[in-house]
């Protein structure tokens, strides 16, 4: 389980860090191949680099996916608990498994008809191939554009990211009725400052710093010379 | 019939709390199985073309270069230069909040970094120097409320993917509002600071303003980036946000080094995880507005709303009403991924600008940003203020009246928004 939660994690940032270089690299070379610059400009006009935007989509929608799942385990996914949030706890407790449960059943669902697509648009065809299954007069699925790779390795990002959202939503369920906890991702928490004691330190020092750049002298001092504005009014 | 069956079907799930994108994702599943003939398999193949238009892509980068540039030392730089120019006014420092977020704004997309990146570091600061916390905490909500407002926005590049309106012209078309709620803010801040006699500054020399500025001219480079960048032509919108990602990351590791190559691996999750919640709901929103496209109900609803005879006017107002009503249950995103489309043909078929009503629409987000019971600006300033909910929406109310008179502005005086993209020649 842990190992998978890693993988998760792995995955999602590996994607984001990926699809932004990737994106950064080609507006680069685009920029590059357009500059007058002996060798340098024919280097650049060698390599083609248009599959990059169509790369960065299929990155970011994987991320997207995997992303999803990930975030039912933080609880990022919001809402609106205005109405629920007022009930009395058993009832809500009802409510919140009623919610999860519709979360996993309907990614569960998006699996199933995912999978369904993926097999009937060339999954089925090369998947026989492979493992040398005489696969009779299947067609074979269509492919992407610019990569021109099958379109079905590509949708994979759908039966696979949404199985795994629906299990998250069953893991959260269960821990649900179980414990009585959800996770929460509280905007509220800000680092640094509600976190540990030495960064809120950190923080007023910082401010600090920026009021005796100004003010020339302390706190103090100053309150002394401006009697009249530096009151502790609260 | 099929409309009020859809969106009873939506609120009834809503209303059980279960996230927005699930009860979208549910509410079209079942509306496909029992009363169309569409094929199931369209459905999923959705989930997937749904997000794959390279616009969108803009908005995991917007998030990824809002992370770098909050925990990266930007907003702080920002902060010093902003007190050295207004410090030394009634309310100084909460001055100085208000023009900072104003400079943050410029760079980052979402306003409750905004809140996150500015509040943590001038809320401490300021009841410091003796301000009380609410007054500090009122100004920086509704401040932060600015980060959708000027230049890059993710709740603007939502509303442009479902609308087919320019990404660059709803940018600019930001830049005078926001400059003119920063000092309707600033009035009233400097209004109500004057009275109570909340504690000045000594006014920074002019050597010392030029000497911030230099340190946070680092961050305000950024703002050149994605302008200059969008409309020299030399990248797309969503490619001046992977610039601005790219940037953001080399500014707080290797220049303000306020941040190390270890806390890397945290921001890009953090950024991953918003931005597949995004996605998702994203995505499901597609689902949502397919269905509606094919029951043919946003034309059905406009040439409704035109047979009322409201006149632009009218019409304007009741989509405030009903937008500020929304912002009472839901976040920006998904109240205009649902009510964009359904708005949009009768505000085209009135004759009003797409630009000026996705400016109007990203107002009245951002007053329900800063008002209970949803208004994230609200939750995270109670986290770095800890101050309670109902104390918090007491001391927001000077601002958020302001903002409400802005909102009328903003609605019945579309040369604002429109001027600097017509003058820019994106209109």
């Amino acid at each position: 389980m842990k190992f998978l939660d890693h993988l998760e994690e792995w995955i999602i940032s590996f994607l984001m860090a990926g699809a932004t270089l990737l994106i950064f690299v080609s507006v680069l070379h685009r920029y590059l191949a357009s500059a007058p610059i002996p060798y340098l400009q024919d280097w650049m006009l060698s390599l083609n680099l248009s599959w990059a935007q169509e790369l960065c989509i299929i990155m970011f929608v994987w991320m997207a996916k995997f992303g999803a799942a990930y975030g039912v385990r933080t609880g990022i996914h919001v809402g609106v608990d205005v109405v629920v949030n007022r009930l009395e706890e058993k009832t809500r407790a009802k409510f919140v498994l009623f919610a999860l449960l519709a979360g996993a059943f309907f990614t569960g669902c998006i699996g199933y008809l995912g999978a369904h697509f993926v097999w009937e648009n060339g999954g089925h065809h090369d998947i026989f191939k492979w493992l040398h299954v005489d696969f009779g007069d299947i067609p074979e699925g269509p492919t992407t554009p610019d990569l021109e790779w099958p379109t079905w390795m590509v949708y994979c990002a759908i039966p696979l990211g949404s199985s795994l959202m629906s299990f998250r939503f069953m893991q959260v369920a269960w821990t649900f009725f179980r414990t009585g906890e959800l996770p929460h991702h509280d905007h509220a928490h800000v680092e640094g400052v509600e976190d540990t004691a030495p960064l809120v330190g950190e923080t007023l020092a910082e401010g600090e710093e920026i009021t005796h750049v100004h003010l020339g002298q302390g706190d103090k001092e100053w309150a002394k010379s401006h009697p009249k504005e530096g009151g502790t009014k609260s | 019939m099929n409309a009020s069956i859809l969106f009873g079907l939506l609120i009834a799930l809503m209303l059980t709390g279960m996230p927005i994108s699930i009860s979208l994702g549910l509410t079209v599943l079942t509306f496909i199985v029992t009363f169309t003939q569409v094929p199931l398999e369209a459905v999923a193949l959705k989930l997937f073309t749904g997000i794959e238009k390279w616009e969108i892509m803009a908005i995991p980068f917007f998030i990824l270069a809002g992370n770098f540039l909050t925990h990266g030392g930007v907003a702080r730089r920002m902060i010093n230069f902003a007190t050295s120019l207004v410090g030394h006014l009634h309310g100084g420092l909460a001055l100085a909040s208000i023009l900072a977020c104003a400079m943050f704004a410029l760079v980052c997309g979402s306003s409750v970094a905004t809140v996150v990146a500015i509040g943590s570091i001038v809320l401490p600061a300021m009841v410091a120097h003796g301000y009380p916390m609410a007054f500090g905490a009122g100004v920086m909500i509704t401040a932060g409320s600015l980060g959708i407002l000027m230049l890059p926005s993710i709740p603007k590049v939502i509303y442009a993917i479902s609308t087919n309106t320019s990404i660059g012209a709803l940018f600019v078309a930001g830049l005078l509002p926001g400059t003119m709620l920063a000092f309707m803010l600033g009035f009233v801040t400097w209004y109500i600071a004057k009275k109570n006699n909340y504690p000045r500054m000594k006014k920074a020399t002019w050597m010392e303003r030029i000497k911030y500025f230099q340190n946070s001219a680092w961050g305000l480079m950024l703002v050149v980036i994605i302008v200059g960048g969008i409309y020299s032509g030399i990248f797309t919108a969503t490619e001046a946000a992977a610039m601005a990602a790219v940037y953001s990351f080399f500014v707080s590791i290797f220049v303000y080094k306020d941040m190390g190559m270890k806390d890397v691996p945290k921001v890009l999750r953090d950024s991953a995880n918003m931005s597949a919640m995004l996605l998702y709901i994203i995505t499901n929103a597609t689902l949502f507005s397919f269905v509606l496209a094919n029951e043919n109900l946003p034309h059905r609803l406009a040439d409704w709303m035109l047979s009322m005879n409201l006149g632009k006017e009218g019409f304007l107002f009741v989509v405030n009403i009903i937008l500020l009503a929304a912002g009472n249950f839901m976040e920006p995103s998904s109240i205009i991924l649902i009510m964009a489309p359904i708005f949009f043909p009768a505000a085209m078929q009135l004759g009003i600008n797409p630009v000026h009503f996705g400016i109007l629409i990203d107002v009245n987000m951002e007053v329900g940003l800063c008002h209970p019971p949803v208004g994230l600006n609200l939750y995270v300033a109670s986290g770095i203020s800890r101050l309670g909910i109902t104390e918090l929406t007491k001391a927001v109310l000077p601002w958020l009246g302001t903002m409400i008179v802005f909102l009328v502005i903003v609605t019945y005086w579309p040369w604002l928004t429109l001027v600097v993209p017509q003058m820019m020649g994106m209109l």
